[in-house]
């Protein structure tokens, strides 16, 4: 046990650059967004935004859009920016690929020479994706509450609470959701640009899937097989609750990835 | 309690055999020398006895604890140098002999240490520098330093002195007799038959997998023939009917060269009525022995 926790103290410390800087960078983001639509409520930008687009594409993109072009909107879509939501799920496949980058230089045959469990590696893991995504998340969240006490314009309504932490919990689950998918490929790898490509191949399949499906009726039916179909920005934004549903398929996701983690990793061969 | 007990140990990739059916067995006190080619399953025994790899069949016990079935116990008193030390280059020494320290499940005696480092002439300042900073023999003392710094019962190494110079090839092979002399047990591979012949008290040799000998190195060495020259006061005929496990060599009018395999007294008897000058019995060489091994895998 004294043993992981020096693995886990020593892996956090291992990433704590990467960490603190795509932190701080997500966190400086939500500053700049909000900055953003300061400037753009200020000027009234938001209403002729809205006038401005076409109502074919209003029907397309449904009622939230009217949401989304106002302030709380854009202070919300540092939440499920493309760019940000890349750099969470890389940063989880990263994280998760640990014991593949671990088999590949030679390490994990000192650690595993050592009287220590290979479930310890897997723990570790878990422990360090999680802990650094909580924090990725929290930053953000950080960056979202001094932005709007710095650059809100007075007098505009802010975002609730309740709904930034929705965003935050359901982006954070489908960032652990590909941490565990991540994790339980690395576990079965020797190359950690194999499982991390791997992983990262299949995001972005599953992300395009679930874009289509949103344009092209057919793909539906099959769409249920993309986590990302289960974090739906817009929605909690037009003022849905936090679907309880969705976290619950992401949670299952990521404890499948975890267990197959387990097992894949006490089972297989250690040579690179 | 034997420190290593390896039995009908198998294991394959595929269709390459890499072990087949292995038996071995260490005594303690000992320093073992593990002895093959490249690819005749020496890493992967290894691997096995520190549960990195699982065998097909058969099992290996460290110190009377299964390896696979019962491997934290089993690894709790050994030290390891790998073939490569697989270490991240943005980390220091002192953070890596740390950590492994840590791992190890023992307090680190840092007088401990602090000899290791003189004896293998490894300054402290050495051990603030990130490992991406240091030369191959710098990696293979900080390699020796982690596994010898327990003070576990088994050492287990992997070509320990490849990459270390003459000089601190001595160092280890010093760090070796006081090992032994304090009661540890030592599983050494490697390819220097020199270094094997000085340090080892005995020899397992594997071949394609399959362990070919089990030998003590000093009754080796007496299979080993050795290398006699017989010079003559006078011109003598080449030399006809000589004993059994007695091979010429070369021969001139006043000399002949020859190699003997088993006691000289045959050699001796047979050459007895000749105008004998000189006798030169050079010692007999573990290399030519185990050479022999490597190339028809019986002597």
């Amino acid at each position: 046990m004294r043993g992981a926790g020096l693995l886990f103290a020593y892996s956090l410390k291992r990433v704590r650059t990467l960490t603190l800087t795509t932190g701080l960078l997500l966190a400086a983001l939500q500053l700049v967004l909000i900055f953003v639509a300061g400037s753009i409520q200020t000027s009234g930008g938001f209403d002729q935004l809205s006038a401005l687009l076409p109502p074919f594409a209003r029907e397309l993109l449904g009622p939230s859009v009217a949401t989304f072009m106002s302030f709380s909107g854009i202070v919300c879509l540092g939440y499920f920016e493309l760019a940000v939501m890349g750099a969470l799920i890389a940063l989880a496949v990263t994280l998760a690929t640990i014991p593949a980058s671990e088999v590949e230089i030679g390490f994990m045959d000192l650690i595993l020479a050592r009287p220590l469990a290979r479930h310890w590696i897997i723990t570790r893991t878990i422990a360090v994706t999680t802990v650094v995504s909580a924090l990725m998340l929290a930053l953000m969240v950080a960056g979202t509450w001094t932005g709007l006490r710095l650059f809100a314009p007075k007098g505009i309504a802010w975002p609730s609470a309740t709904l930034v932490n929705s965003l935050a919990i359901n982006l954070g689950m489908l960032t652990l959701c590909w941490g565990g998918v991540a994790m339980a490929i690395g576990a079965a790898s020797r190359r950690r640009s194999v499982a991390g490509g791997a992983a990262g191949l299949l995001a972005l399949a599953t992300f395009l899937l679930d874009y289509i499906a949103r344009l092209w009726q057919p793909a539906e039916k099959i769409a249920w097989l993309s986590p990302f179909r289960y974090y739906n920005p817009f929605d909690l934004i037009t003022g849905s609750p936090l679907p309880l549903k969705n976290l619950a398929v992401l949670g299952a996701i990521t404890l499948t990835g975890f267990a197959a983690a387990y097992v894949l990793f006490a089972r297989r061969d250690i040579s690179h | 309690m034997a420190p290593i007990s390896i039995r009908g140990l198998t294991k394959r990739y595929g269709n390459l055999l890499a072990v087949n059916n292995l038996n071995l067995e260490g005594v303690e006190g000992e320093i073992l020398g593990f002895l093959g080619l490249n690819g005749a399953g020496k890493t992967t025994t290894i691997r096995i006895l520190l549960d990195l790899l699982r065998p097909n069949s058969g099992s290996a016990f460290i110190l009377g604890h299964d390896c696979q079935t019962d491997g934290l116990h089993a690894r709790l008193n050994i030290g390891y140098l790998p073939g490569e030390m697989g270490v991240y280059s943005d980390l220091t020494g002192r953070e890596v002999l740390d950590l492994l320290a840590g791992l190890s499940g023992h307090a680190i005696n840092k007088a401990r240490r602090g000899e290791l480092q003189e004896r293998l002439e490894f300054p402290t300042s050495d051990l603030r520098r990130r490992l991406r900073e240091y030369s191959t023999g710098m990696k293979r003392k900080l390699g020796l330093i982690q596994a010898f710094q327990a003070d576990p019962q088994l050492l287990i190494l992997d070509e320990p002195t490849e990459g270390l110079d003459p000089l601190m090839q001595e160092s280890f092979y010093q760090l070796l007799v006081d090992v032994k002399q304090r009661g540890r047990t030592v599983f050494m591979s490697s390819h220097v038959l020199s270094e094997v012949d000085r340090v080892c008290d005995r020899i397992a040799l594997v071949r394609k997998g399959e362990l070919v000998l089990l030998s003590g190195v000093e009754e080796l060495r007496k299979l080993a023939a050795r290398p006699v020259r017989v010079s003559f006061a006078d011109e003598v005929q080449a030399p006809a009917g000589l004993p059994a496990g007695a091979e010429v060599i070369e021969t001139s009018p006043r000399s002949w060269r020859l190699t003997v395999e088993g006691p000289l007294g045959p050699l001796l008897h047979a050459i007895a009525a000749l105008p004998v000058r000189d006798i030169e019995i050079a010692e007999a060489r573990l290399e030519d022995v185990i050479l022999k091994y490597y190339r028809d895998g019986k002597a």
